[in-house]
């Protein structure tokens, strides 16, 4: 009975433990990471600091185009995007059909899981 | 013989008789003439300043010159990305100090030096580096030489480039005019910019004898290549060379004394490669070639013949950046026809070969941290005319190890001072298993290849 019983109190321990908590502070880790491996070296998620792309910060609900100092293409401006968690989805998942001649240089992330992470990381940053 | 001493890397090889005024204006006018003959851009500052990224996006360990997947795209894209925005300056400027210190006094005392324990300002380079126009990019260096005590034009690489979707993928189109054969190529495997990076300027690089394509042409020469990058993933370049007319060579800073002599017009240079970018891991794996005659001397007829294949490749694990390994290798196999020298007793063998391997490893922690271990051999056929003096039984081979511990402080997005301030402190070993032919009493006066190992620690600064 003893154990049988072990798995349930593994599992009340864990989430006694908190444990729910940390599997979305894991998916936000694993979104950060995603963050540094694929877009970091155009992006940055400091406020203000725009490098090649603009900065990500406060990046969901944002208008398209909308960061002062930062350059765009013309369709880019053009599209009317509001930067909505699906929008940024169909973006990064490829930018070439989303904004077609668009500058990002950027053949998108497949990844559905990994595409999460990322959004789950951006809706963070504000 | 003629021996050819492998390219000092990141740095400039300054082999002028000296820097007078003379010579300065007539290198900035060369400069602005080689520029003005094109209508209108690896490791230096003004790159990051044109395109909004910190060191760190173009290079491992967020310093020159190893590059990045990104780093690579931005060579073959001809130096012209950039943020958009206007304003920016493409110069750049260099300095590399250091101390120097082999296992053994020198066998010779430098005319600028002690026989052993230099403290040295190597060298300190100013660059035009960067856009000048929507499609075309300069990076050309001039060298100030502080152990030669000379000022001359260093590596030299303009572009022009054109981008275009071929079978619905991005295609580039570019040509290269620069004045070393490979100092143009965009993968790490290449030896122009292969590991080490910098070294000494007291040590005794990797052997006397090296192949014609690892060097010794560096400046000597000019050359145009057309080169292709498909859909990210092939890369194809040919391309050809010119030897310098002696008073161009002294012009630029680069004396008479060490004229390679004249190419012949038949110089045909080629590279092919296959490159991905997986963004948390990439590589590149390739062929090339180099294939040449040489005129010793101008004035008298005769010449030797060098054929050069390759084949090089390169991994890095970039993950998230916090922990970057990398490594590269190539092997260059070179068949020599020494008609020349042959008539001239100044080598046994009509024909004869020369062969080099170049690996070697790094890792780099946080970007700052790195460690790379590298291991070279130099293996040809046994001549004892060609390899008499300074070398043990008729031969050429060298082999050894170098490893190297170093510190890049700055470099990154939210880095003190970026992207103006870069700096690399490091420490460099050189250990040597054979020297010239031998691993004892090489030069038949004592002297053995561990006598050569040499420490070199170094501060390499840019702005």
């Amino acid at each position: 009975m003893k154990l049988r019983s072990l798995p349930f109190g593994l599992l009340l321990l864990y989430m006694l433990s908190g444990g729910g908590h940390r599997a979305q502070a894991a998916d936000l880790e694993r979104g950060r990471d995603v963050f540094a491996t694929e877009c970091a070296e155009c992006h940055s998620v400091r406020e203000g600091k725009n490098k090649k792309g603009p900065t990500l910060f406060a990046i969901v609900g944002r208008k398209a185009g909308a960061v002062a100092d930062a350059t765009y293409s013309d369709p880019l401006k053009a599209s009317g995007i509001t930067w909505t968690p699906e929008r940024i989805d169909a973006y990064v998942s490829n930018p070439r059909k989303a904004v077609p001649g668009g500058k990002m240089k950027y053949d998108g992330l497949a990844s559905g899981t990994e595409r999460a992470d990322l959004l789950a990381y951006l809706a963070t940053l504000k | 013989m003629r021996s050819f001493e492998p390219p000092r890397r990141g740095a400039a090889c300054a082999l002028s008789l000296g820097a007078s005024l003379r010579q300065l204006r007539t290198l900035a006018l060369g400069l602005v003439g080689l520029l003005a003959g094109l209508p209108s851009a690896h490791a230096v500052p003004s790159f990051a300043r044109q395109t909004g990224q910190e060191c760190a996006a173009c290079h491992v360990g967020a310093y020159g010159p190893q590059l990045t997947p990104y780093g690579v795209k931005f060579k073959i894209g001809g130096y012209t990305d950039s943020d958009g925005k206007g304003g920016k300056v493409p110069i750049s400027a260099m300095i590399v100090a250091s101390f120097n210190q082999t296992a053994k006094n020198l066998p010779e005392k430098p005319e600028h030096g002690s026989v052993n324990r230099n403290l040295a300002m190597d060298e300190a380079s100013l660059f035009l580096a960067g856009k000048l126009s929507d499609k075309i990019g300069a990076f050309i260096q001039a060298t100030y030489d502080g152990v030669g005590r000379t000022t001359a034009l260093d590596q030299a690489d303009i572009r022009a480039v054109h981008t275009t979707e071929i079978a619905g993928k991005e295609t580039t189109f570019g040509l290269s005019f620069h004045n070393n054969p490979g100092v143009q190529d965009p993968f790490n495997s290449m030896t122009v910019w292969g590991f080490p990076y910098t070294s000494s300027a007291f040590g005794f690089g990797m052997g006397d004898a090296a192949t014609i394509i690892n060097g010794a042409l560096e400046q000597r020469v000019t050359g145009l290549s057309a080169y292709t990058f498909w859909n990210d993933l092939v890369y194809a370049e040919v391309g050809t060379y010119r030897s310098l007319p002696v008073t161009m060579q002294s012009r630029l800073g680069l004396g008479k004394a060490d004229d390679i002599g004249r190419l012949g017009s038949g110089t045909a240079y080629w590279r092919l490669a296959l490159f991905q970018d997986f963004k948390k891991q990439a590589f590149n794996v390739g062929v090339f070639g180099l294939n040449t005659s040489l005129q010793p001397d101008r004035s008298v007829p005769g010449s030797n013949r060098y054929n050069d294949l390759g084949f090089d490749a390169s991994y890095q694990f970039l993950g998230t950046r916090e922990h970057v390994f990398t490594a590269n290798g190539s092997y260059i196999r070179e068949r020599q026809t020494r008609n020349q020298m042959f008539a001239n007793g100044e080598a046994d063998n009509q024909k004869g070969r020369l062969n080099e391997m170049r690996v070697g490893a790094s890792y780099h922690f946080l970007q700052t941290w790195g460690a790379t271990v590298g291991r070279f051999t130099t293996r040809g056929s046994r001549d004892a005319s060609l390899y008499s003096e300074g070398y043990a039984n008729g031969s050429p081979n060298t082999s050894g190890y170098i490893f190297q511990a170093d510190w890049t402080p700055w470099g990154k997005e939210s880095s003190w001072g970026a992207p103006w301030a870069n700096l690399r402190l490091g420490a460099q070993y050189t250990m040597y298993t054979k020297y010239n032919g031998a691993k004892s009493n090489y030069d038949g006066e004592g002297r053995d290849a561990k006598d050569n190992n040499t420490l070199f620690i170094f501060a390499w600064t840019s702005f």
